[in-house]
């Protein structure tokens, strides 16, 4: 692995807003939308909140323990094998949520704009150009989200812009959607829609200095969140909530909706080529952090290697659920539900133990 | 074979240790064998009756490198006439050098110097009276400007010397000589300002000169191809240029200037994605129209990369995104068209390659019927016989058009290259292939190094620098040295 301290806030700011931040486009809204209707848009809120103290004590940890990334953080807190338990856990959350992820954006590509194309061949593409992306290293893969994230953004922007016309405020009502309830326990079963802040972890020592990298992924946090509640927030505004519970992959639906003018009516190719980009980058960034944290765990410095097996492992994993809805709608509802109690409590265990042992004076 | 490799490998070695002769005969004997002067014409000597000391000596140079008449006046006549205790005293050349090896007037010989040998001294002079011959100095007609200087670098080391030293008055820019090439030993001249330059760099650059090792290096052409790191790539890491001015710019930043005899150019190393981008009037230009300039150049690299691309993309797989007028008017332009889509715009991206290729190597007079024939038959005849429909005309002269706006060889032919990649990958799978592509394409760029240098930088990796990427500041407000290469002196101008 390079490390020229190339990487900056900017950088791991770029990384964390593409990896977690691309869930405002992609089916989520959809998921949430079927318990908690026109409420969903405050559940990334609640989820923040349940996540967010805990994250910070991961971040915490970190800096106490010098020179550790996630997974030699967990190995010496709670001892070597147990570490390396947990972070195996960590590992199969994260090659399911790509695998579950990867599916479910091949199903989107493909239904919107290769309607004709099999799902196997458009997997074979996308993995395959995900893990040449890959294996050019962490460094670069900063370099490049940081590049592509002002164009990504501003199409991103430039789609609420145009949204705004369609937008009808009432529909926010009533504010709660199904019931408060439903909104509170959705927002802590979806605690893990920022799960991939944790595995952001294991590129700890990536920056040149680590007050580097927490800026930057705590400030990307910020951002990411207010970008999801703002996407979630028009989306519920301009379908409103009968709808949205029924259109799989809204930011879409809201491209094709949108006109640039009377003359380009049809823009969402556009919106498309950045969405890609950001898609793109997305994936390559999990798959090599998802790699990372197994070539950790078994301790193999040159990983990079590996990117070649999990990257077929992720397209013949993806192709097992028999169609996306049941890949959106159970699996992956299923995975969120599991991995959200593990990362709200894992940090405050692991910081129990750190603070019995005495290693936090 | 082995034997005979041997061979021929031994004897240069054995006058690398020749020592010179005391005597005037034996000497004159072993320069005739080692210049074979009875069928070399233009090796020339001259025997005289040196007056000061009242021996014999010897004169070796060759006839058609030299200055003849500098011979007759500053060497030969002062030795014939004027009285004095040594050489050094007698003649008036400026540059003398002693020595007493023949391996070293062998290349005193051949970098234009008259050897004199002189009866019972076991040591020779080597006077410089070179003068090889070179075209002065003409307009720049490859990165020609508006605004700026016009002057080219020529074929003659002094001549570019003295070009860069114009416009840089500084006692710390140095010009240190590498002597490369086993057979043709030829001396590559690298240029830096040295309380300014890294150090680091600069031995690195040192140390891939030093290990060149073949039989010669002719001119800077060949040396950048014996210096970058990547032969295969498709990026270029070396920048080529031959206005003075442009390389002057980049060694006040703390790059390293390679300038050889026999070339009309110069390497600049290391660069950046931008040095390639840029030309030296965008900076001659206001700040508001150099940064337009940039602008078009930023569209024009846009379009010669990927408006073809583009083109087979969004009709072959993203119809419904074209206006309905639009689509109705190419689809009718298409209409008797036999070929598919990619292949009528391989054939005319192909054709516009041929036009410019054989435009560059016609003689010149028959310069403008290719352009006849060229514009008649694949602009017009070819729309007419229903190979090609109109609408690809206007995309493959957009996208040959623009390529010529990217000034530097190197990098126009990175992008005409690569556009074929990219028609091919959206002929493949539309704009998936193509974002897909492009986005492995801008991550092997961004992996790229020169000499160390990330290949986006300053724009990311960040480093401190003049923030001059795609547009720059107002010259007065750039403080700093581009960071990337570690230089000695960072800042550039103190705010103030």
């Amino acid at each position: 692995m390079q490390n020229n301290g190339y990487l900056r806030i900017k950088e791991i700011a770029a990384m964390t807003l593409l990896l977690v931040g691309i869930k405002l486009s992609d089916s989520t809204p959809a998921l949430l939308a079927q318990k908690a209707q026109n409420g969903f848009w405050l559940i990334p809120l609640l989820s923040f909140i349940c996540i967010f103290p805990g994250f910070l004590i991961m971040l915490y940890l970190l800096k106490k323990y010098q020179d550790k990334n996630l997974i030699e953080l967990m190995e010496a807190i709670t001892g070597k094998w147990i570490g390396k338990g947990i972070g195996i856990v960590i590992f199969l959350f994260a090659l399911l949520t790509i695998t579950f992820d990867s599916r479910n954006y091949i199903e989107q590509i493909g239904l919107l704009y290769f309607p004709k194309s099999p799902t196997i061949v458009l997997f074979f593409i996308f993995i395959g150009i995900v893990f040449f992306g890959a294996k050019k290293g962490i460094e670069v893969i900063g370099e490049t989200s940081w590049l592509f994230l002002t164009v990504i953004k501003i199409s991103a922007s430039l789609v609420i812009l145009l949204s705004l016309g369609e937008v009808v405020m009432q529909r926010v009502f009533p504010i709660f959607g199904s019931g408060i309830t439903n909104i509170l326990t959705e927002g802590v079963k979806k605690a893990s829609l920022f799960a991939e802040l944790f595995f952001l972890l294991i590129a700890y020592k990536v920056t040149k200095a680590s007050s580097m990298f927490s800026k930057g992924i705590v400030i990307a946090s910020f951002i990411t969140l207010f970008e999801i509640t703002l996407f979630y927030f028009v989306y519920i505004t301009v379908f409103d909530y009968n709808s949205i519970a029924k259109i799989a992959f809204p930011f879409h639906d809201l491209t094709q909706f949108i006109n640039l003018g009377n003359f380009f009516t049809n823009i969402e190719t556009l919106f498309m080529v950045f969405w890609l980009f950001a898609a793109f980058l997305k994936f390559i960034i999990f798959i090599y952090l998802a790699t990372w944290i197994f070539g950790e765990i078994f301790a193999i410095r040159n990983f990079e290697p590996l990117l070649l097996p999990f990257s077929f492992l992720v397209i013949m994993i993806g192709q097992l659920p028999f169609n996306s809805i049941i890949n959106e709608l159970i699996l992956r509802e299923m995975l969120l539900t599991i991995m959200s109690p593990f990362f709200i409590i894992l940090p405050y265990v692991l910081w129990g133990i750190a603070w019995g042992k005495g290693e936090l004076k | 074979m082995v034997r005979f490799l041997k061979k021929s490998s031994e004897s240069p070695s054995s006058i690398e240790k020749k020592k010179v002769y005391n005597s005037l005969e034996k000497n004159i004997q072993e320069m005739k064998y080692l210049f074979s002067s009875n069928r070399n014409k233009d090796f020339s000597m001259r025997s005289l009756k040196i007056k000061f000391n009242n021996k014999e000596g010897c004169l070796f140079y060759y006839s058609s490198i030299v200055d003849g008449s500098k011979i007759d006046m500053h060497v030969i006549k002062p030795l014939l006439e004027n009285e004095g205790n040594t050489v050094m005293n007698v003649v008036s050349i400026e540059n003398i050098e002693e020595t007493n090896e023949f391996s070293k007037v062998i290349q005193y010989m051949n970098s234009g110097k008259v050897i004199l040998f002189i009866e019972e001294d076991a040591s020779t002079y080597a006077m410089d009276v070179a003068d090889f011959q070179h075209r002065s100095i003409f307009k720049s007609e490859n990165e020609p400007t508006v605004k700026g200087p016009q002057d080219a670098f020529t074929e003659s080391l002094n001549t570019n010397l003295s070009l860069i030293r114009k416009q840089l008055h500084n006692n710390q820019l140095i010009n240190e000589g590498i002597q490369i090439g086993k057979r043709s030993i030829n001396e590559v001249n690298m240029i830096y300002i040295k309380d300014v330059v890294n150090n680091e760099i600069l031995e690195q650059v040192r140390e891939k000169l030093n290990n060149i090792s073949v039989d010669s290096v002719r001119n800077v052409e060949l040396l950048e191809q014996y210096i970058e790191e990547r032969p295969y790539s498709v990026i270029p890491t070396v920048l080529y240029t031959e206005r003075p001015d442009k390389a002057t710019s980049y060694l006040e930043d703390g790059f390293i200037v390679l300038l050889m005899d026999s070339s009309s150019a110069c390497l600049i190393v290391p660069v950046t994605f931008w040095s390639f981008f840029h030309s030296p009037e965008d900076r001659y230009l206001r700040f508001l129209y150099g940064n337009f300039t940039r602008a078009i150049r930023l569209l024009c690299f846009y379009l010669t990369l990927m408006i073809s691309a583009s083109y087979v993309a969004i009709s072959n797989f993203h119809s419904e995104m074209i206006p309905p007028d639009l689509l109705l008017a190419i689809t009718a332009s298409r209409e008797r068209v036999p070929f598919p889509l990619i292949f009528e715009v391989l054939i005319m991206e192909i054709a516009f390659e041929l036009i410019r290729e054989a435009g560059l190597r016609i003689p010149n007079p028959l310069g403008p019927t290719i352009g006849i024939v060229g514009a008649l038959i694949l602009g017009q005849a070819a729309v007419e016989a229903n190979i090609i429909s109109p609408i690809i005309v206007i995309i493959a002269a957009l996208s040959g058009l623009s390529s010529f706006a990217l000034a530097d060889l190197n990098i126009n032919f990175m992008v005409r290259l690569m556009r074929f990649v990219f028609i091919l990958a959206a002929g493949a799978f539309g704009m998936l292939a193509l974002t897909g592509v492009f986005l492995l394409f801008f991550m092997y760029a961004a992996s790229v190094k020169s000499f160390g240098v990330p290949f986006f930088s300053p724009m990311s990796p960040h480093f401190l620098s003049p923030e001059d990427t795609v547009f720059r500041k107002p010259v007065k407000k750039e403080l700093f040295r581009p960071g990337y290469l570690y230089p000695k002196d960072i800042q550039k101008k103190s705010k103030s």
